[in-house]
């Protein structure tokens, strides 16, 4: 099956932090979580991924066309949510919509209405007036009316009350169920990607830690077991011990 | 096209809308015209603080379009702007002249002349604004800053040489003057033309660089 999604050797050098050979792929109908600390470098990898930052190596191929040579074309088939960025609060949501909708040719607009009314948003509101879960639903409307083959969301559920995070990866699990679409969803709220994640992508310290299926993934951290634990480690538990080991090596 | 749509309709300030029409202001009598070009100045230094506010670029970025067409968006947006202004004052200059008012006591009038050095004082302030903004994509202050020393300079030449008797004719409105000021419309015109490419290609080159 062809990758919706390949990422390799990606590099990108700040001064104080280096994002270092990142590479990872992503397959049709599936939903890759991306983990990691605050300034791990999962944002910065997803902002490469669009060409909002310059990487100094590597390559992303999304759809099998490489994004340096066809950034136009692929980014009519690419979603991007950015939670906790507010775009022309001063805006109304009617207005938004009517700007962004001219630039995808596979626009529908009758799949956008039946959006708003499955997510209660009111065309008429300003953005600002959006609760952060709203804002969330309003941009995905948007990702999804373009029809959206791959989705790339950033850190979504940032600040959403459990309600909204439950509605939200409900979403997504139905977003991907047909097998076309997927999702690359990047968060430190590990606890949902346990319900929702088919993959994980775990970047610590600017490297790739691993990259696998969420059962593989799970078996490669068995190691971290101590006797104590009752059952399997979770996401959170993983990242907790594999930052804490980190810790200690660089207090040694 | 859909991004100079998007550029007005969604990244530009109101003021943006107000001072374009302010080529009408060539109708006040007993004004120095030239300040007219220092709010088509002004605007676009509003405009971009304003698109940084409401993360205008990041929203853009998502769009199918690339860092490139973003900087040739807005420098379609500030010649629209600018070149509107202007293309706005010409009726406020005719029915000036149709209703007799009597000519400018304070400073240069509209003449052919002056829109040559508006179009002049503009593509002085467009290189220069455009060019240090781009370096980093958020700098507008800086950028307006360094890019008003020229305006502010040839703002006060212009006034200047009509002044000067041998000067004189590019602040007359007679047929015969105007004649004579032509060559002056057409360097305006060719170095507008020539600061918004070169505004372009350099602003694309450096904002590539630049990680939002």
């Amino acid at each position: 099956m062809k990758a919706i999604l390949s990422v390799q050797g990606l590099g990108k050098m700040y001064p104080g932090f280096q994002l270092e050979d990142v590479s990872f792929t992503l397959q049709p109908g599936r939903i890759m979580g991306l983990i990691g600390k605050n300034g791990a470098g999962k944002s910065t990898t997803l902002k490469a991924l669009l060409n909002m930052v310059q990487p100094d190596s590597g390559t992303v191929t999304m759809f099998g066309a490489r994004m340096n040579e066809n950034e136009r074309d692929i980014k009519e088939k690419v979603g991007v949510v950015f939670g906790g960025i507010d775009f022309y609060p001063l805006k109304r949501l009617s207005t938004i919509t009517a700007i962004t909708r001219r630039f995808y040719q596979a626009w529908d607009q009758r799949r956008y209405e039946e959006y708003l009314k499955r997510f209660e948003l009111d065309e008429h509101k300003l953005f600002k007036n959006l609760s952060s879960g709203m804002k969330v639903k309003y941009l995905l409307a948007l990702a999804l009316s373009h029809q959206a083959e791959l989705l790339i969301l950033d850190e979504p559920t940032s600040g959403l009350d459990p309600v909204s995070r439950d509605e939200l990866l409900q979403i997504f699990s139905r977003i991907v169920k047909a097998g076309r679409r997927s999702i690359l969803f990047s968060t430190h709220i590990t606890s949902d990607l346990d319900r929702c994640a088919d993959d994980i992508t775990y970047i610590q310290r600017g490297r790739v830690r691993l990259s696998a299926d969420k059962a593989n993934f799970l078996e490669a951290f068995n190691g971290l077991q101590r006797p104590q634990d009752q059952g399997r480690l979770t996401l959170e538990d993983i990242m907790l011990r594999s930052e804490r080991e980190g810790m200690d090596e660089a207090a040694l | 096209m859909k991004l100079l749509y998007k550029e007005w309709a969604l990244a530009a300030h109101p003021s943006l809308y107000i001072f374009t029409f302010m080529g009408c202001l060539v109708m006040v009598p007993a004004y120095p015209y030239t300040v007219i070009f220092m709010f088509g100045c002004l605007s676009p230094y509003i405009t971009f603080t304003y698109a940084r506010e409401t993360n205008d670029a990041w929203y853009t970025a998502t769009l199918p379009v690339t860092k490139r067409d973003m900087v040739g968006a807005k420098c379609l947006l500030l010649m629209s702007a600018q070149i509107g202004q202007l293309l706005i004052s010409i009726p406020f200059v005719v029915l000036r002249s149709a209703i007799g008012i009597a000519p400018n006591p304070v400073g240069m009038d509209p003449t052919l002349a002056w829109y040559g050095a508006g179009l002049t004082i503009y593509a002085a302030f467009n290189l220069i604004f455009l060019t240090n903004y781009y370096r980093t994509g958020y700098k507008a202050g800086r950028a307006f800053i360094l890019a008003m020393v020229p305006v502010m300079l040839l703002m006060a030449a212009g006034e200047a040489c009509t002044h000067i008797p041998a000067f004189s004719f590019l602040d007359d409105n007679h047929p015969e003057q105007l004649l004579r000021q032509l060559p002056l419309l057409a360097a305006g015109l060719l170095l507008y033309g020539g600061s918004m490419a070169a505004a372009f290609s350099i602003s694309a080159k450096r904002f590539e660089k630049v990680d939002l």
